[in-house]
């Protein structure tokens, strides 16, 4: 193919360059300056910040005041006054010196003094001591985390569950995991202050829906396929999620299961449900708001719970599939860098989960029910006696454990409306009934609920007991409000 | 970044263009290209430099201004999602070292092929297209 003409010789290539065509050149040229001009160009950031004058960054120092480091606080603040409990919190405490019948911690089902549990701790304390000085994947994974992941995925039937060592973290874990910047989340508008700070790390975008009004949610929904099909590549990879909890902290309500698997298939979004307060109580057997509505575990993507309530432990749980569920042993935050449960925790925690599972009988009862029946039984009996107090009105229903006492009219100012359930505690304290007032960081929540006094129902409690808070509260409040 | 350490490199794919050796290997992997074109038996030496142009060219478009995201999930929450491995270049300072290697490669290639076609015209239309 060599020809004479058309070797490729360097003399013959310079040759050409003397000949080459004048605009070719002059591209040429261009190009070299381009060259010799990024070279000594700076590097520099895309945003600049804009640039004050000497004379400018003077006059706003001297405008500057400096805030006190601590801010002006009411004595009366209630974090300032608190009460001092001197023992366990379990069914009789004390509290400020005084023994007092236990309706403010959420021990549902007991299980805070049962021997059994503090045995199996203690022989777990005896064996591994106290913590574990490491997370997870830094030797800080013991049999006993493995046996109680197993057990919990048994219990709630579904293959697999990761543990967390801390309540509060495990669902502001969870939800960043899965959900990232430019995912879609529709949240409940009394969710808990765990699941906001999880919504507020994931960075997605959030749509709150009216609390259990699934009319609003379809609304959103339906907004939102509008939108994808505006864009149909963009919603190919944008992903949609549903945060509702089981029985709501705020509200005492259960959320309607059934009607939002069926939005999760129509819309396809993926649930995730966090049962803190429903784990142990809600259910045949225990197991959730799934088993009390009859619903198939594996229609909800992911299930989260704190083993802080019903189990009597620290740390809390997710279950899923395993697919889901291993996703976490890698991207959930509170998983990898936090230490992991200590053991005796979670021995205590199989101990108690062994309770449930027996279900065993309690209180003297004709018939055999459970704890769970039993429960619920006691939770109906004081809704039912504390329904018609003059000036508060029950908020919740009737199956949870743990609801809500609101004034019936507000008194136009939440400082006034908090003295005057505090007082309303205070009274009820003397009579040696413990109560509390659900508290909130009132700047951080971002749909705060009316003060309320919190009142639980724990399997502990005798029917008399029950009566005679029924009737304190109902004296007391007389007192108070009118 | 080494690989395999503990590091707070948020997202790896901002570093990629520093790491040790990778200049190299990219010159290098454009002679490889050119000389695996120049292997084919009937095309003569000027088309195979507009060639390895082209194909060049067209390749960095498609890596570096088209596809976004990362091939690979990071701790930043999804910020670099819609970004292309462009904009993600050392978390968006321009001007940086990598960048104006990356910037200048094309315009030495041209170079090249301009010389290589003896300033011919028809290639001259392809390469500067």
């Amino acid at each position: 193919m060599a020809t004479a003409t058309e070797q490729w010789v360097l003399v013959e290539m310079v040759q050409a360059l003397y000949e080459a065509p004048a605009y070719h050149l002059i591209l040429e040229g261009i190009l070299i300056l381009w060259i010799i001009r990024l070279l000594f160009s700076k590097t520099y950031k895309l945003q600049e910040r804009s640039d004050l004058t000497v004379k400018e960054k003077e006059e706003l120092i001297e405008e500057w005041q400096p805030e006190p480091l601590v801010p002006p606080v009411p004595k009366d603040h209630p974090a300032l006054n608190y009460n001092i409990v001197s023992g366990p919190p379990s069914h009789k405490t004390v509290v400020n010196g005084k023994e007092c019948i236990n309706f403010a911690s959420f021990n549902f089902l007991g299980l805070l003094d049962n021997p059994r549990v503090k045995a199996a701790a203690l022989a777990s304390l005896k064996k591994y001591g106290v913590g574990t000085c490491g997370p997870r994947g830094f030797y800080g994974t013991f049999d006993v985390h493995l046996d109680l992941e197993d057990r919990l995925a048994k219990f709630m039937k579904t293959e697999e569950a990761i543990i967390y060592s801390y309540g509060f973290a495990t669902i502001a874990s969870a939800i960043p995991a899965y959900s990232k910047r430019g995912d879609i989340v529709f949240v409940d508008r009394a969710a808990c202050f765990a699941i906001q700070k999880g919504l507020q790390a994931s960075r997605s975008d959030i749509k709150l829906f009216k609390h259990n009004d699934m009319a609003d949610l379809e609304r959103l929904l339906k907004e939102q396929e509008i939108e994808d099909q505006k864009n149909p590549r963009k919603a190919r990879v944008t992903r949609r999620f549903i945060v509702v909890e089981g029985l709501y902290m705020n509200t005492g309500t259960i959320c309607p299961l059934p009607e939002l698997v069926k939005l999760k298939y129509k819309y396809k979004a993926r649930i995730f449900l966090e049962e803190s307060l429903s784990f142990g109580v809600l259910g045949e057997h225990g197991r959730g708001v799934t088993e009390h509505y009859g619903i198939n575990i594996d229609d909800i993507d992911l299930i989260s719970a704190n083993m802080e309530n019903a189990l009597a432990s620290i740390g809390g749980f997710c279950c899923g599939r395993s697919f889901v569920i291993d996703h976490q042993r890698l991207s959930g935050q509170g998983y990898c860098f936090s230490a992991s449960l200590p053991p005796l925790l979670a021995a205590a925690a199989i101990e108690a989960l062994n309770i449930m599972e027996e279900n065993p009988d309690s209180q003297t009862y004709f018939f055999h029910l459970g704890i769970f029946a039993v429960l619920k039984e006691k939770c109906g009996q004081i809704h039912k006696a504390l329904q018609g107090i003059s000036g508060l009105k029950v908020v919740g229903e009737s199956l949870s454990p743990a609801f809500h006492l609101q004034l019936e009219e507000s008194t136009g100012s939440r400082e006034q409306d908090v003295r005057l359930l505090q007082e309303i505690v205070d009274q009820c304290m003397n009579r040696s009934i413990a109560l509390t007032q659900a508290r909130y960081l009132e700047k951080e929540e971002k749909c705060l609920p009316p003060p309320s006094i919190r009142v639980v129902v724990t399997v502990e409690q005798t029917e008399e007991e029950l009566e005679r808070a029924a009737s304190t509260i109902k004296e007391v409040a007389q007192a108070v409000l009118l | 970044m080494n690989v395999g350490t503990a590091h707070s490199e948020v997202n790896p794919n901002t570093r990629v263009m520093n790491s040790r050796g990778i200049w190299l290997s990219y010159v290098l992997a454009i002679g490889l290209l050119h000389i695996v074109l120049l292997s084919i038996p009937f095309v003569s030496v000027p088309v195979v430099w507009t060639l390895t142009n082209l194909i060049h060219n067209m390749g960095m478009y498609i890596f570096l201004h088209t596809v976004k995201g990362t091939p690979f999930e990071t701790p930043d929450q999804g910020k670099a999602r819609l970004l292309t491995h462009w904009e993600q270049m050392d978390y968006g300072v321009q001007f940086t070292a990598s960048r104006k290697f990356l910037t200048i490669t094309p315009i030495v290639l041209y170079f090249l092929t301009s010389f290589y076609t003896k300033y011919d015209q028809i290639h001259f239309v392809l390469n500067t297209v």
